[in-house]
């Protein structure tokens, strides 16, 4: 196993290694260079030339691409050029928000994804399948801004339910520990006395949750459904009922056990999804994660941030997914044993 | 044995039975021409737009705003008196449009890089993989937004940083399928009779090849849809006042979500049904092509 | 009483181009102890048959259209599901062709064996593990004890098959159906694993229907064997009767289409010509006629009972002396059957008739 982690990292040095040099050359095409970015287009000459120079643009490319390369590997991800802040700094606080975004749509995802899929799976070609199907059919046709603004509407503006305006109410005065808004409600909560701090941000969590999960949870339905189906007609499905098992064990244990292996991978693959997402949900719902920094930053020509930040998000896509392809292996004896 | 390897040899060749087939076989699956009857709802919307409408879809009178759906206006009217119907209308140009060339043009790239990779193999296979590697470490529409960013606004802008974020996804189904019928019978029995590779690749694998690159660009046509109106609900759209599009017109309704929510809801079922179609379509598509997936 | 009593067993698949009849009224007993071996050609309904009495047909297609499967006394059709559940590996137990795909290839052989004493004996899971090591050793698995943790997939394939034996033994049922257990076995293992089969049963006087291709194996391993064709059971006899003298024309080709040991010189090796019949057609007449050398104009028209040779008063239908009984109306005489074709002067099959005259 840790052969097989070992060898994963080693595989994703070139990919990262090449994503920098693309970023790199991508901030050094910007029109005008990263200097007009900071100064607009209106900047004169000499003042470009002055901010180049600071900047150490004047340099070898390649001496500076090494240099950037071991800021990087010292953990310094540059500062911003609009503002001065790191972005290291910025990070951290930022993207508690984001996992917390991503972690709710990912359990809304599975948690309802997987139990649509077997009903379908069960009654396949009937009525509830056919549900089920346009359901997840909806779930990857709707835009996440469109189901937000719709959910935002109905839960929010028309009923009052759930709020619609980032992770938590800051008007409760929860002290940041964590940054993670529903841990740090919770630390409130059990200070306090009172469950407010952590209701609040369990109910701030619920819509954007639900709007970034739905292509998710469109493709677990599926997936599993699929697999089930696929799975049922086994041999070993047959011989597990003719060994007298109860319907509830084939089911659980010999059909489940089975199906989780595609439904593993694709979870995998929808963590980009997922990523990608946050930057939309987060727009929607007025989220200070790590997405709506991404579109602040475009829009500022903030690009050392917008650099870095692409840098950071494919790190964490090939994490989370050494973490799927462990879980897979985890699930797999025929990989865990080879 | 040569006449044996002869017919071998010939059946991807005889592919008009197995397109007509497939037609046939889309022609009688339900959702499928459901979906293919939602696009062209949109598509002669489009195309008939100035007829459908004679409202302007980019200048109305201030006055006119915020009217609430009625048979002057069957979507109402925007916060500059504009009419909504028009602008839906307007805005299925650059949706079907970019949404449609975005996925050419990551089809083309992909087919590029991906024939190159799957037919010559070996070194530069290594180093082109590599290069969709880096580019698939971007997550989905991240890679899109900033190369928008950096191409700058505007409609050929979009199709292009749309097209070229689909174009390893492209490159990677179409080499594993060439790998894979690399090895296969007839190809073997084609090159063992001495065939030319380049014939081998272009007679005999690319035809195989093609089908699941069609379905995939069908199902692509409905995520570059939703990912154009992305582009323009985060500011990164054309960018220009005289066009409509989807997704600016749902960041400018957005602030007026509380009281005017149908300036959101039109749009946005816009968007939502014409996915809706490509991915029917997709799904049709790919059954109609491989009749073993019939459930 | 019978420890099973099939009779007139129809089993119907729905499926998108039409019914298919697998399985056309089958009757067959067994007593206890007994081996009865189940042959013909692939498709025939030697699996359904056996799914059937399990209760085992794959859903939703395949369902009992009617008969009965009377086993200690009570219809297996007529039970609730939970008392089927009992029945199901603890008294009748069954083995499947592939043991590549027969295990789960994502649980331990120990959950899998452990699971099934469970489902049936409330005993812990200690002792249920203890007694899986046992069964372990008794199939012939080496260091049972360390086995027992691994997966299905680092075992070989006669290694198992033997685990199958094992599970499937492990509950001392009183019926074994063991469905073509060594056809995906090399042939080095297969004998191996049939001598495994049929000691063990034998030892604990296990009733076994053994579903097989392969005409050598039903000498060695069957008392008595029934052939079936196209959903039918044509002929059944003791098997030793059965090589000796067989009555049914689908039989006689059976056996010449094999070659044997002890084929007497000059018996020809001849395939059987034609295709079995489409099971998408309701039956009409016997559907060997299509491909018989003997068929006669009544064939076409009646499918004949399964009954015996003129003379014979009782009919035994198990135990030492069972009848043979052929479903044929122009059987064979046994020269004819040792030369694989009619020899009569001026005999002609009769060709099948035309539309007009089924019409009339
Ligand atoms: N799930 C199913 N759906 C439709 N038809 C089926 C199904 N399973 C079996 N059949 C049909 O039932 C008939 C009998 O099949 P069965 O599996 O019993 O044959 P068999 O004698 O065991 O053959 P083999 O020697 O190949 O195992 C076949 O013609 C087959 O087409
Ligand atoms: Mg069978």
């Amino acid at each position: 196993m840790a052969r097989f982690i070992v060898r994963r990292v080693i595989a994703a040095v070139p990919v990262l290694l090449g994503l920098s040099v693309l970023l790199f050359i991508f901030v050094r095409l910007l029109p005008g260079g990263p200097a007009s970015a900071i100064l607009g287009q209106h900047a004169t000459p000499q003042r470009i030339a002055d901010v180049n120079e600071a900047l150490g643009l004047t340099r070898p490319l390649y001496v500076q691409y090494f240099e950037y390369i071991g800021r990087l590997l010292h953990g310094d991800f540059g500062s911003s050029y609009v503002d001065g802040t790191k972005v290291v700094d910025v990070f951290l606080l930022r993207f508690p928000s984001t996992i917390e975004l991503t972690m709710g749509a990912l359990f809304f995802a599975i948690g309802l994804g997987i139990p649509l899929g077997r009903i379908a799976a069960r009654h396949s070609n009937g009525l509830i399948d056919g549900i089920v199907t346009v359901i997840s059919l909806f779930g990857i046709s709707i835009p996440v801004f469109v189901l937000g603004y719709t959910l935002a509407f109905f839960f929010g503006v028309q009923l009052h339910w759930l709020p619609t305006f980032g992770l938590a109410d800051p008007t409760l005065g929860v002290p940041a520990v964590t940054n993670f808004p529903i841990i740090d409600g919770a630390l409130a909560s059990l200070q306090g006395g009172t469950t407010a701090p952590f209701v609040d941000a369990i109910a701030h969590v619920i819509l954007p949750s639900i709007a970034l999960g739905s292509i998710p949870l469109a493709v677990v339905t599926r997936i599993t459904r699929a697999a089930v189906i696929e799975v049922s007609n086994e041999d070993y499905v047959r011989t597990a009922r003719a060994k007298g098992l109860t319907e509830k064990r084939v089911d659980n244990r010999h059909i489940m056990r089975n199906a989780w292996l595609p439904v593993t991978t694709v979870i995998g693959l929808e963590a980009g999804a997922l990523l990608a997402g946050a930057v939309l949900t987060e727009t929607v719902f007025n989220i200070n994660g790590v997405g709506s920094w991404v579109v602040d930053s475009i829009r500022n020509h903030d690009y050392v941030v917008v650099q870095s930040l692409v840098l950071i998000f494919a790190v964490i896509f090939m994490v989370v997914n050494l973490i799927v392809d462990i879980g897979y292996a985890f699930l797999n004896p025929r990989i865990r044993y080879s | 044995m040569t006449a044996t390897a002869a017919t071998l040899a010939a059946t991807p060749r005889t592919s008009r039975g197995l397109w007509g087939d497939a037609l046939r076989r889309l022609m009688r699956n339900g959702p499928a021409l459901v979906g293919l009857f939602f696009i062209a709802v949109f598509v002669m919307g489009a195309i008939l737009a100035p007829i459908l409408s004679p409202y302007d879809p980019t200048v109305g009178k201030l006055a006119d705003g915020y009217q609430s759906p009625s048979l002057a206006h069957l979507m109402g009217t925007d916060q500059q008196g504009r009419d909504e119907f028009t602008r839906v209308l307007y805005g299925a140009r650059i949706s079907l449009s970019v949404g449609v060339v975005a996925v050419l043009f990551g089809l083309i790239g992909g087919t590029i890089v991906g024939s190159i990779a799957g037919g010559a193999g070996g070194k530069l296979d290594g180093l082109l993989m590599r290069f969709v590697d880096v580019m698939l470490a971007v997550p989905g529409l991240l890679l899109a937004i900033v190369l928008v960013s950096w191409l700058g606004h505007g409609e050929l802008q979009i199709m292009l940083a749309v097209g070229i974020s689909y174009s390893p996804m492209f490159a990677r189904l179409l080499r594993g399928s060439l790998l894979a019928l690399r090895e296969s019978d007839y190809v073997i029995a084609a090159r063992s009779m001495g065939a030319s590779p380049v014939r081998i690749l272009v007679r005999h694998m690319m035809p195989n090849a093609l089908t699941p690159l069609i379905v995939q660009a069908t199902l692509f046509a409905a995520t570059a849809i939703i990912d154009v109106a992305g582009l323009g609900f985060l500011g990164l759209g054309p960018g220009d006042p005289r066009i409509a599009e989807w997704g600016e017109m749902l960041t400018d309704a957005s602030s007026y979500l509380q009281n005017y929510p149908y300036l959101i809801f039109f749009p946005g079922a816009a968007i939502v049904i014409s996915a809706i179609g490509f991915n029917l379509l997709g799904d049709g598509l790919r059954e109609a092509l491989d009749p073993r997936l019939k459930r | 009483m019978h420890l099973l009593s099939v009779s007139d067993l129809v089993v119907r698949f729905r499926t998108h181009d039409g019914t298919v009849h697998a399985v056309n009224g089958v009757s067959f007993d067994l007593d206890e102890g007994e081996t009865l071996g189940l042959v013909g050609e692939s498709g025939c309904g030697k699996s359904v048959t056996n799914l059937a009495v399990m209760r085992l047909l794959p859903r939703p297609a395949g369902h009992i259209e009617r008969g009965s499967a009377v086993f200690e006394g009570q219809d297996l059709f007529e039970i609730d599901e939970s008392a089927m559940r009992d029945i199901r590996g603890k008294d009748i137990a069954m083995i499947f062709q592939d043991p590549m795909t027969s295990l789960n290839p994502v649980l331990r052989i120990e959950e899998q064996m452990v699971e099934t004493i469970r489902a049936h004996r409330k005993v812990s899971t200690k002792d249920a593990r203890e007694r899986a090591i046992e069964l372990l050793g008794m199939v012939g698995i080496p260091q049972p004890e360390k086995r027992l943790r691994d997966y299905p997939h680092q075992f070989s394939g006669g290694m198992r098959q033997r685990v199958m034996i094992a599970m499937a033994l492990a509950l001392e049922p009183k019926l074994l159906i063991a469905d073509e257990p060594t056809t995906a076995l090399d042939v080095t293992i297969q004998a191996q694993v049939l001598e495994l089969l049929s000691r063990l049963a034998a030892e604990r006087n296990t009733a076994v229907i053994l579903i097989t291709h392969d005409l050598g194996v039903v000498a060695g391993m069957t008392r008595r064997v029934n052939v079936m064709y196209a959903g039918f059971v044509v002929e059944t006899a003791a098997t030793s009767d059965l090589f000796a003298r067989p009555l049914h024309p689908y039989t006689i080709g059976l056996l010449h289409s094999m070659p044997r040991l002890d084929a007497e010189e000059g018996e020809p090796l001849v395939p059987i010509e034609g295709v079995p019949p489409d099971l998408r057609q309701a039956p009409v007449g016997c559907p060997f006629a299509p491909r018989c050398a003997w068929a006669i104009d009544r064939c076409w028209a009646d499918m004949p009972a399964l009954g015996a040779m003129d003379g014979v008063v009782a009919i035994e239908t198990t135990g030492a002396n069972p009848t043979h009984r052929v479903a044929c109306w122009n059987v064979p005489t046994p020269d004819e059957a040792r030369l694989a074709h009619p020899d009569r002067p001026g005999f002609h099959a009769a060709p099948a008739p035309t539309v007009a005259e089924i019409a009339r």
